[in-house]
């Protein structure tokens, strides 16, 4: 369910563009787990990375990301679908349906 | 402390020119974030990730499972390639070399066209991984040990019919690799525990026997009761009691197992003890034939055969006469080669075995007290697995696609015909909502086991 809190967190503002340490702050996850579900995302096209534009003082350049259109109507499809679902442990469907996992 | 994290960040820096060009600026994101995370424990432990991200891509890439391959492909012709013309096993072993090879790299791709490529999570992966290791190990052991056992060539031709035996082995261990590259790939839903409980079974019986006898044994296997042999009697219970007790265990498990599209069941206890006396077979094999190759002189001098039937004492079983300066070596040498067959020929009939002896036990945990109904489907037949899956909203290609696969795993198994795969996969690309593609899947639990 660590994607559908990546989700989730994506999905609060979905015009801003976010770095991955506020991710792992919003969601509670480790770097090791959050990268590798972004990176399953922005394969899939249901998020959109760039890197900041202009370089600002005392610190590199962020690597940003936000929700691509159909990735905020997935998104909002499996938290909707997330939420009707009684709450019991995370079946096969419901996670299916909201965390594009894996190759 | 602030050294260690600089060498952290240096360390993740330089791993992340191993990634492909694509997935290098996700390990660059985690060093350009690292600054924000508070100094210390946290921003280690930032860092830390980032190195398993690089070492989770690197291994899931390509590159680095094609240069793993060519790396252990490598190391067995290394082992097993050279050798003086003069010794009778140097051609054998480059068969064996060749053909192995051939058959590691072709083989994935074949499964890959039928089955689907490998399932998710790491375990399928680490089995994938274990089973090449094995038969590299296997290999090469082998090579070594025949080496060590023919270098009187002379004395040692092989016959055609011994080529054949070669041939035959070969094939049973592409047979063996093809079951576990199936067993791990995304098309066969076999429940969760069936893997591992079958593959530690495997490992547990190859220890129990490998204990028993480091250096192989007999062919007592052949007659496992032996009254004369308390060792041959144990090594048969523990090679036929281990199986049965894994189909029993993984039948009782799978019962439990209401998800639409995993097998019966009695199937799954089958395939999970044939699936542990191949591990058990395999795994037996690489150790007594690691253990010969390393120890030739350990192995115990086979007794010449009694001078009867026109026989004499100082000729070898084809009534060559063996030099008297040779005589030693040549029974050292013919004991080694010979050692370790029985391993062999139980890699021959292992998965026959487990897949009786897992269904005998699939058998015995439907009639025993604690599951409900009757046959390796009753359980299901009491609680219809459908009533236990979310069935609201629209079905997406990947839920059909997953049916569509669950269909082609019933039909390889028997559960469907080749009409009815056609008919369903039609209605499950079709489907609209979930609810819709669950009902092509429910009933093939009821569908009886051939034969």
């Amino acid at each position: 369910m660590q994607t559908l809190s990546v989700l989730a967190a994506l999905c609060s503002e979905p015009a801003a563009w976010r770095h991955g340490y506020g991710i792992a702050n919003d969601t509670g996850l480790k770097s090791g787990s959050l990268y590798p579900i972004l990176i399953r995302l922005a394969d899939r096209g249901l998020v959109e990375a760039r890197w900041e534009e202009e370089q600002p003082a005392g610190r590199p350049r962020r690597h940003l990301y936000r929700l691509t259109p159909d990735g905020l109507a997935r998104a909002k499809a499996a938290l909707a679908e997330q939420a009707l679902l009684p709450h019991r442990r995370p079946t096969v469907a419901g996670r299916r349906g909201a965390a594009p996992e894996g190759a | 402390m602030h050294r260690f994290t600089g060498a952290l960040a240096g360390l993740l820096e330089r791993s992340a020119g191993l990634l492909p060009a694509a997935r290098r600026e996700w390990a660059e994101a985690v060093l350009a974030e690292a600054g924000e995370v508070p100094a210390g424990a946290g921003r280690v432990a930032w860092l830390c990730g980032g190195l398993w991200l690089v070492a989770r891509e690197a291994v899931m890439g390509r590159a680095m499972r094609v240069l793993a391959f060519a790396a252990g492909a490598a190391g067995l012709a290394w082992i097993g390639w050279p050798g003086v013309s003069s010794n009778s096993a140097t051609p054998l072993n480059r068969v064996y070399v060749t053909g192995t090879v051939v058959l590691l790299a072709v083989l994935p791709w074949v499964v890959r066209r039928y089955f689907g490529p490998v399932r998710r999570g790491w375990a399928p992966r680490a089995a994938r991984v274990g089973g090449y290791v094995m038969v590299l190990a296997l290999i090469a052991a082998k090579a070594v040990k025949d080496r060590d056992g023919s270098k009187l060539g002379a004395y040692f031709v092989i016959v055609p019919g011994e080529w054949v035996l070669e041939i035959v082995l070969l094939l049973v261990i592409a047979g063996c690799l093809a079951g576990l590259l199936i067993l791990t790939s995304q098309r066969i839903r076999l429940t969760r525990p069936g893997l591992p409980v079958g593959i530690g079974a495997g490992a547990v019986t190859a220890g129990a026997l490998y204990a028993l006898a480091p250096l192989g044994i007999g062919f007592i296997l052949f007659f496992p009761l032996d009254p004369e042999s308390s060792l041959g009697s144990l090594w048969g219970l523990v090679s036929l009691a281990l199986p049965l007790a894994t189909g029993f265990l993984v039948a009782r498990l799978a019962a439990r197992d209401t998800r639409p599209g995993v097998l019966a069941p009695a199937r799954k206890g089958c395939l999970a003890a044939s699936c542990a006396t191949a591990t058990a077979a395999l795994l037996l094999a690489v150790l007594t034939s690691v253990t010969i190759a390393l120890f030739p002189h350990h192995v115990p001098l086979q007794n010449p055969p009694p001078p009867s039937g026109g026989g004499c004492e100082t000729c070898d079983p084809n009534n060559t006469v063996i030099p008297p300066g040779l005589r030693h070596e040549y029974w050292a040498e013919l004991s080694v080669g010979q050692a370790g067959s029985t391993a062999y020929a139980a890699l021959l009939i292992a998965p026959f075995l487990g897949a009786g002896l897992g269904a005998l036990g699939a058998r015995l945990a439907s009639k025993s007290p604690g599951t409900r109904g009757r046959g390796g489907g009753g359980p299901h037949a009491a609680s219809p697995p459908a009533l236990s899956q979310p069935l609201a909203g629209w079905a997406s290609d990947t839920d059909r696609e997953q049916v569509i696969g669950v269909l082609k795993a019933a039909f390889v198994l028997g559960g469907l015909t080749k009409d009815e795969l056609d008919a369903r996969a039609g209605l499950a690309l079709t489907a609209p909502t979930r609810a819709d593609l669950a009902a092509l899947t429910t009933d093939l639990h009821h569908h009886p086991r051939p034969g």
